[in-house]
């Protein structure tokens, strides 16, 4: 293995300085004098406004911890892109760039604010601009954000080899995808692209250095990160327009320091190395293309991944942990198979399907993490986020509204093949990403044109490879886990949870979409969906899971046994859904919430309707504008107070009626382009959750931390967290306008 | 009321389908064009970068309608249409100039970008640009690019989609100048929608010697090549045949500095020629 490492780094770096080299002395000698750099520019200002009113910096969204979230402010950003071709086989491109971050117009630049190196004790995370120029997030800072030098030297065996910066656009989502990390280009690399004998035979060889940032276990790269690299090797094989086939190789090795390598004058010869995390992905994509009615693309990835342990990574994750890679030594294979019918009948009626199975422990740390689609299906939407009601996470308890707000992101997510799902610093009009790792089923998805009426649908049908008791090792306990489920499967939807400790799920999705351009005036877009999902979810379903004993609590105000329930040696699931206490309410005796002692009780069975209707008009030939109502009743059962949603995030059994009006409008003028989109969120939601234990009442205490009256009906959790009873009614206004200048 | 609800919203859709199925076209002119020849004088390659599907510039058939007192213009392609830039009608890759013969005269110069020019007798009377840009971004970049009279012969439909494996659009036949399209004579130049263009370009993605992430390669780095991916060849039925003439009339030969010394001079196609 060590070998193998040495091996392609010293044939990256060698074939890196002998194609350099072979570039510079095969080019003509150029003189500098008289070769052109052009430069061009962008300036891109926004607005935000929302009712939320938070300005921690001029995003709408983060999870990042010591970052700011808002939805009230004004940024303005400068992107400066220089291009220059100092001689005939040799091309600079760079990037220097600004960012909103908390530079709001308000900080006039970001002067003065609070000094964090000066602060003993720490007066917490520099947030809305608060440490001024202090602080680079709020000081108006400017990066260098890609810089790429590319040489054509013009070999037979070479077309080009870059150096710099690049967003990895040239391999896919499943294995080292576009990496967008505000910017889609902070990825640095060296890659050089060519063919092999022939041109039917093409190479892409890359070394990517490993973003530190995220890209291991706990989304970090250790401590010795100077040598962190991925390698690629794709060939891509097209013998005829009939069929063509690509290999991929992926390496990615994160590297520490030996920790073995000490005393004994270590340093006299060098330290060695260990690694901290490893990951293989390879495999192959072909297709077949016998005529332009029918088509076939089929792909098969395999990965492998080893975190550690005595490099700091986790061998549990608890009960919700937070890692874009698992725990230990995994494997799992990724495929998928597409047949497009274009046109067969000739009337205009297409069908895609696709058929895929994504494993469970399938991973790639530098796939692909928003802004692409890996899967054919629509799959849920942007309304629906985290666990609670209000698309909060870890809601019940006190200090974690929602951040995105009750509307959530606008439209149908994005499906990424990767834990590593990233929807840091957007704002809600963006799409949204969600993670697809243990889907596995079928979409059907045909689209029809009749002459101005354009139809399209689509059936999913998705079972899971996650499907499991126990996390799918009995011999572990609930909170010892591989598996990260960061803010886990509670509520509608949750776009970066995977796994569950107990799951036996099946989704459903049917969508009916329709555009049709209606011959009034310049023409009236009017477009619409329906959409359904059914998704029921049985967790526990086995009975020796249960956490105690039959008859452990016999009701009638007696107290619990507490005789637990192992289902294997030591192990039970009352570490999860342990028992309540008896208390006495307003002369009321009972349980707390209700005991855990039904297979029923953590069943969750999703009945969501969405129904869309809007329409678009080209108010003037440079103006133009579109308005939008989306209706969701969703139906959820999402187990009781037994459950208890993890016993970490606010229930989400009972009725949600969530209504949005969005008014969007885009306006040209010359070189600059102006965009506007307002929305009103407003809705309801009412809980049911169940019997079988006593309604408290909010105290003071409880109605300040969590926004509900004194005196309104709810319960406390497991961890004292509050969930409310009461009716909750929803209403989010918010705005984004921007502008966007080239020069 | 929420069942009631769900009941206007099924009778609302299926109110819609029944409204739809009335719009057909009466005439027009419909061209054929080889698949595989989405290559230009036949050594271009596609970019590097994912986005650019197989097939993603490889016109298979050119449509023309006369619907009503509109006209149609539909190019088909030889893969789906897909958006992965989100520019909201359908597609994001492709970008089309139509350029027309409706009469005497006309313009001997492509479109800024293209790098192609129209034969003698063979001039561009009326431009119909397909773009997944909005049309007041192509109108603004037309009025900075193009000189006056070029421009004002420019047609953006206002709405341009791209469904199934079809981008279309319409604009009215009295912008075209009237007259029965049937006759006229068409040239469909594929070219690739670039948000970012040079200077000059209107929206064009450019070729280069070596394909770039972004950039079609097998061409030149200066502007001596053609930088169109696909165009119609006579006799517009997808004959091979008609690989070799797109060929030919995208062949091209380069002086010492760069320029253009020969080739890259296009002819219109007729339906019923």
């Amino acid at each position: 293995m060590k070998f193998s490492r040495r091996f392609a780094i010293a044939l990256l770096a060698g074939a890196a300085t002998m194609a350099v080299m072979a570039a510079v002395a095969a080019a003509p000698a150029h003189a500098v004098d008289g070769q052109t750099m052009i430069i061009t520019g962008e300036d891109y200002t926004k607005w935000l406004w929302g009712n939320q009113h938070t300005d921690g910096s001029v995003y709408n969204f983060t999870t990042v911890p010591g970052e700011g979230y808002g939805d009230n402010g004004q940024g303005t950003e400068i992107d400066l892109l220089i291009a220059s071709h100092p001689s005939k086989n040799v091309e600079v491109t760079g990037r220097i760039q600004s960012r909103f971050n908390q530079n709001q117009w308000t900080n006039y630049a970001g002067f003065g604010g609070r000094n964090p190196a000066l602060e003993n004790p720490p007066a917490g995370p520099c947030l809305g601009g608060a440490c001024g120029e202090f602080d680079p997030r709020s000081n108006e800072y400017i990066k260098l954000r890609g810089l790429t030098a590319r040489f054509t030297p013009g070999f037979k065996w070479l077309d080009a080899a870059t150096i710099g910066s690049t967003d990895l656009g040239m391999f896919d989502p499943y294995t080292i995808g576009k990496i967008r990390y505000i910017d889609r280009d902070n990825a640095k690399a060296v890659l050089f692209q060519g063919p092999v004998f022939t041109r039917k035979v093409t190479y892409d060889l890359i070394r990517v250095s490993l973003p530190r940032l995220f890209a291991g276990p706990n989304f970090n790269t250790g401590t010795y990160a100077g040598q962190d690299g991925a390698y690629g090797l794709q060939l891509k094989v097209t013998p005829s327009s009939f069929f063509d086939a690509t290999g991929i190789l992926e390496r990615v090795r994160d590297l520490e320091v030996s920790a073995t390598d000490t005393g004994n004058n270590a340093l006299d010869n060098g330290r060695s190395l260990a690694s901290r995390f490893k990951n293989d992905v390879y495999g192959a994509k072909f297709g077949i293309h016998p005529s332009s009615k029918f088509d076939f693309r089929g792909l098969y990835y395999y990965s492998t991944a080893d975190a550690n342990p005595k490099y700091d990574t986790p061998t549990s994750f608890g009960l919700s942990g937070f890692s874009p890679a698992l725990a230990g030594k995994v494997s799992d294979p990724l495929y998928k198979a597409n047949v497009d019918l274009n046109d067969p009948f000739g009337v205009g009626l297409s069908f895609n399907v696709e058929y895929f199975n994504i494993g469970a422990q399938y991973t790639s740390i530098l796939a692909a993490r928003r802004e692409v689609d890996v899967l054919l299906t629509e799959g849920h939407d942007g309304a629906w986020v985290f666990p609670g009601p209000d698309n909060s996470a870890f809601g019940v308890f006190a200090g974690n509204p929602t951040r995105i707000g009750y509307g959530g992101w606008e439209g149908p997510a994005q499906q990424v093949a990767t834990l590593s799902v990233d929807n840091e610093f957007t704002d809600f009009e963006e799409p949204m990403a969600e993670t697809v790792i243990g889907w596995k089923g079928i979409t059907v998805a045909p689209n029809w044109t009749l002459g101005d009426l354009d139809l399209s649908g689509e059936y999913t049908r998705i079972d899971y490879n996650t499907n499991w008791q126990a996390w799918g090792d009995a011999s572990r306990g609930i909170t010892d886990s591989i598996y990260p489920n960061f803010e886990s499967d509670a509520g509608v939807s949750s776009y970066r949870n995977a796994y569950a400790p107990f799951q036996d799920k099946k989704t459903n999705i049917a969508i009916l979409r329709g555009k049709y351009l209606l011959n009034v005036g310049k023409g009236v877009d009017v477009f619409g969906k329906v959409k359904y999902i059914g998704e029921t979810d049985k967790r526990m379903n086995d009975a020796r899971f249960l956490p105690y004993q039959a008859g452990d609590c016999p009701g009638g105000g007696a107290a619990c046994h507490n005789n637990t329930n192992n289902y294997s040696a030591g192990h039970s699931s009352a570490d999860l859904y342990t028992n309540p206490p008896v208390i006495t309410v307003n002369g009321i005796t009972g349980y707390q919430w209700k005991p855990f002692d039904s297979l029923s009780d953590d069943d969750r069975d999703l009945n969501y309707k969405l129904f869309q209707l809007g329409a678009g008009y080209q108010l003037t030939g440079n103006l133009y504008g579109s308005v939008t109502y989306e209706r969701y009743n969703v139906d959820l059962k999402d187990g009781n107070t037994a459950f208890q949603a993890y016993n970490l995030h606010s229930m989400a059994s009972g009725t949600n009626d969530k209504n949005k009006l969005i008014l969007y409008a885009h306006y040209t003028f010359g070189a600059a382009e102006f965009g506007a989109n307002y929305e009103y969120n407003w809705g309801t939601f009412t809980p049911d959750f169940g019997g079988g234990f006593v309604t408290q009442y909010a105290d003071a205490g409880i109605a300040h931390d969590f926004g509900v009256p004194v005196g309104s009906p709810g319960f406390k959790g497991r961890f004292g967290g509050w969930n409310s009873l009461d009716k909750r009614d929803f209403k989010q206004n918010r705005m984004k306008v921007f502008m966007k200048v080239r020069f | 009321m929420s069942e009631s609800f769900w009941k206007m919203g099924v009778l609302t859709a299926a109110t819609g389908l029944l409204l739809a199925g009335s719009a057909l076209a009466q005439s027009g002119a419909s061209f054929k064009d080889p698949t595989g020849d989405d290559n230009g004088p036949g050594t271009y390659t596609y970019p590097t970068d994912g986005v650019y599907k197989r097939g993603s510039f490889d016109m298979t058939a050119f449509d023309v309608k006369v619907n009503g007192k509109k006209v149609d213009f539909a190019v088909t392609f030889n893969t789906s249409l897909e958006d992965p830039w989100r520019m909201g009608g359908g597609f994001s890759v492709q970008m089309v100039f139509i350029a027309i013969k409706t009469g005497e005269g006309g313009f001997k110069d492509g479109p800024p970008g293209t790098n192609v020019t129209f034969a003698d007798g063979n001039e561009w009377n009326k431009l119909v640009i397909l773009s997944p840009q909005g049309p007041g971004k192509v109108k603004s970049e037309v009025d900075a690019k193009m000189p006056g009279a070029q421009g004002a012969a420019v047609l953006i439909p206002t709405r341009v989609k791209g469904s199934g494996q079809t981008i279309s659009g319409s604009v009215d036949l009295d912008q075209l100048g009237g007259g029965d399209p049937s006759k006229w004579g068409y040239q469909v130049l594929v070219q690739s929608n670039e948000g970012f263009p040079d200077g000059k370009d209107l929206l064009t993605r450019k070729v280069n010697e070596y394909e770039g992430q972004h950039r079609f390669g097998g061409g030149t780095d200066t502007d001596c090549d053609p930088h169109v991916m696909d165009i119609l060849a006579p006799p517009g039925k997808g004959g091979a045949d008609e690989v070799a003439a797109q060929h030919e009339m995208l062949k091209y030969t380069c002086n010492p500095d760069g320029t253009r010394k020969s080739g890259g001079v296009l002819k219109m196609v007729y339906a019923n020629k």
